[in-house]
């Protein structure tokens, strides 16, 4: 009985490995996997790239009625979508009697953002990011980029959004 | 013949070691200059700079080549 226990069987034979290199990762192979790491890296950089490159985000063109100029008074703000888009858009009557609209859509990780009347800022809940009302810029917090705006045009009692000309 | 290789085989154990973790550390360094690229690179092509998102992929491809470089100067397995 003692013997046969001694013996070493045969799977082991056919298949030999030796327990340290299951159970521990070498340098060369860590080196390995720092090098995939990288490639992995790169390849995201590249589809960054295409993506901006080749299918760029469309642009909102022509005018798009969001409401009446008496609906919305000083320091009030108005949630709005543009037909045939899903992104959610706020329209924001300043309190220096200017309109602004920006995509309702934090910069960080896309919660919606309020305006905060009479502070000039538009917040973010979910970390409190805040953005300048003025200008759509992130002033404090873990937003990374100003909030995409849209341009307003007020005819007459109307007011109207569309997308900014292109800078080019 | 003699070669690049049958040198490194033949240096002492410590030189290999320093070797080892000189390029596990420029491999790091690699890596998180590649990883601060892609966020960088995303954030501009989201602000529509596709320009900056186009050269940071191309420093970022660069990078990952250097990295694979290096692997050659790998010391072997220990035997
Ligand atoms: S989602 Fe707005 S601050 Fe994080």
């Amino acid at each position: 009985m003692e013997q046969q226990q001694e013996t070493v069987p045969d799977w082991k034979t056919d298949f030999p490995y030796s327990t340290v290199e299951t159970l521990q990762v070498t340098r060369r192979q860590f080196a390995k996997f720092l090098c995939l790491v990288s490639g992995g890296l790169a390849a995201g950089s590249a589809l960054v790239a295409i993506k901006s490159a080749f299918f760029p985000e469309k642009e909102v063109t022509g005018e798009h009625f969001v409401c009446n100029r008496t609906a919305l008074p000083v320091g009030g703000t108005r949630s709005f979508t543009i037909a045939g888009s899903t992104i959610p858009y706020i329209l924001i009557h300043l309190e220096n009697g200017e309109f602004k609209a920006y995509e309702q859509k934090c910069t960080h990780l896309s919660c919606a953002v309020f305006y905060q009347a009479g502070t000039n800022k538009i917040m973010c809940p979910c970390h409190n990011g805040w953005f300048d009302a003025a200008t759509g810029e992130a002033i404090q917090g873990p937003p990374p980029r100003p909030l995409p705006s849209l341009q307003v045009i007020v005819k007459g009692d109307e007011i109207y959004v569309t997308g900014h000309p292109k800078n080019s | 013949m003699s070669n690049f290789r049958s040198a490194q085989d033949k240096a002492h154990p410590n030189k290999s070691s320093t070797l080892m973790l000189a390029i596990i550390t420029l491999l790091i360094l690699i890596v998180a200059l590649q990883i601060w690229l892609l966020y960088t690179g995303l954030n501009n092509a989201l602000t529509q700079h596709a320009d900056v998102a186009l050269i940071a992929c191309i420093v970022s491809v660069l990078l990952f080549v250097a990295a694979v470089g290096l692997l050659y100067f790998l010391p072997g397995k220990r035997r």
